[in-house]
């Protein structure tokens, strides 16, 4: 069932626009009065080969914060007055005009996809252990990674290399690609025996995940995305991530990260990962979000090539050449990868 | 004001503004917020590219002579998923965009909105256009 909003949206525009054809990716009905479930509810289904079947295009859009607001300490879950306020303004942030403009938001909030709904119903944050819904307090060597990120306020732009790997294009990196975000907020998954494939809108990355028992790779061998091995657990696919290059920096996040996903088919409607987000070096203990899916019912994930045509990066060199020819002061880079990962 | 509304007064305005801030490209690095810009024009084309879209409008400058602008937009997967297309945007069109123009002065903004001939801004869909102004309805999630 499509979305009323999106439906009227659609309405709108093709009443003033004279649109046809129109194609708002649905979000779905909600299970009444959600709450977390952590159990599989009736019959999973199977695929030809007996795995569960989790394969789909699966919307994660929610306006749930990834951390909690310090003032609600360790409560879990909005009230229902508060959910209604939070999505209500979510929507009016939507379909209006912007409400306001400042650095750092760079598209009219209509042209944004973050959703319109609190996660899991009425959840305050995805984050769900440590329990006060934060991310753990940071090392010593995290707090120097975070200070060495790219885009941060004294980036000097003298190239291409002083910008974001999300920012050039080169991919969304993780845990960032499984993370609610400005829009794109969409996985596919598809199966084979033996294998696995997770597909992320965002920066359309594919994941390879063997199934098999297969030894993960030598240490020396390093991606961007990590190497990725995967086996079941009843009726959860376990996905174990490691091998990452470093270069990523995900709140300073190093070689050392460590992801385990785990994926569950919970009724007809729904698919929930619980991502736990592990690095020593960084973190002072592990930290784990729960992200309840929905599935787009028939609508395709989309291709975003995001190299194809990055004219910002360009762009904002220009500016920097510029501003050092009229003698001003650097560029500044202005914030974009630690508050866009929310 | 009872703590309990405090506190949610603050939550509202800690989850607007993290979610106003997340962006793919930094508004910063390419945009000046103190440079705002009302262009009135003719479309010449809409690039349909990733990451963002861009639209070339023809501005016509008060001796006659014509600026060709670009202005940054969305992403085309967002669009498209929002209903606007291809289509929607034919060149030749007169539109109106405000936006912030690019920092070093260049022909080059960040549109914030854009307003039809007939004078409806695109997508507006709050009060007096049919789309929800007071929140979902009990059927989305």
């Amino acid at each position: 069932m499509r979305s009323r909003a999106l439906g009227l949206v659609a309405i709108t525009l093709t009443s003033t626009l004279g649109l046809a054809g129109t194609v708002g990716l649905a979000q779905s009905q909600p299970a009444a009065a959600a709450r977390p479930t952590t159990a599989a509810k009736g019959k999973v289904p199977r695929t030809p080969w007996g795995d569960p079947d989790l394969q789909g295009v699966w919307d994660y859009r929610t306006i749930t914060p990834l951390e909690r607001n310090r003032e609600l300490g360790t409560r879990e879950f909005y009230t229902e007055e508060e959910k209604k306020t939070l999505e209500a303004r979510a929507g009016r942030r939507m379909d209006g005009p912007p409400e306001e403009i400042r650095p750092g938001l760079n598209h009219a909030q209509y042209w944004t996809d973050p959703g319109r709904f609190v996660s899991d119903g009425y959840r305050t944050s995805l984050i769900i252990d440590p329990p006060d819904g934060r991310i753990p307090a940071l090392t010593a060597e995290g707090r120097a990674r975070q200070g060495r990120a790219p885009n941060r306020n004294n980036a000097v732009n003298a190239s291409w290399l002083d910008r974001g790997d999300q920012e050039r294009c080169i991919t969304y990196g993780l845990p960032s690609a499984s993370l609610p975000t400005l829009y794109n907020n969409n996985i596919q998954i598809v199966q084979a025996p033996g294998t696995a494939v997770i597909v992320h809108e965002m920066i359309h990355e594919a994941r390879v995940i063997p199934l098999d028992g297969r030894p993960r790779l030598n240490d020396n061998v390093r991606a961007w995305i990590g190497d990725t091995r995967g086996h079941w657990e009843g009726d959860t696919l376990v996905v174990e991530t490691t091998n990452f290059n470093g270069k990523h920096n995900y709140r300073g996040s190093t070689s050392g990260l460590h992801l385990t996903e785990r994926y569950t088919r919970i009724d007809d409607g729904r698919l929930e990962l619980r991502l736990t987000v592990s690095d020593p070096t960084v973190w002072e203990k592990p930290w784990t979000v729960l992200l309840p899916m929905r599935p787009t019912e028939g609508q395709l994930l989309l291709e975003y090539a995001c190299h194809e045509d990055n004219r910002s990066m360009f762009n904002l060199l220009e500016v920097a050449r510029d501003a050092e020819k009229a003698g001003k002061a650097p560029t500044s880079g202005g914030p974009v990868d630690d508050r866009q990962e929310r | 004001m009872s703590k309990a509304r405090v506190v949610f007064v603050v939550l509202i305005f800690a989850v607007s503004v993290s979610s106003s801030l997340r962006a793919h490209h930094s508004f910063a690095a390419e945009f000046d917020a103190n440079q705002p810009v009302t262009l009135k024009g003719t479309v010449v084309k809409m690039d349909w590219v990733n990451p963002h879209t861009w639209i070339h409008l023809d501005v016509k400058n008060p001796d006659g002579s014509v600026t060709r602008w670009m202005i940054e937009g969305g992403t085309p997967n967002t669009l498209v998923r929002r209903g606007f297309t291809k289509k929607s945007l034919e060149a030749g069109t007169e539109i109106t965009i405000q936006g912030y123009r690019a920092k070093n002065g260049a022909n080059r903004a960040n549109g914030a909105d854009m307003i039809l001939p007939d004078g409806k801004r695109l997508f507006l869909g709050s009060s007096g256009t049919g789309a929800p102004s007071d929140g979902p309805d009990a059927g989305q999630k």
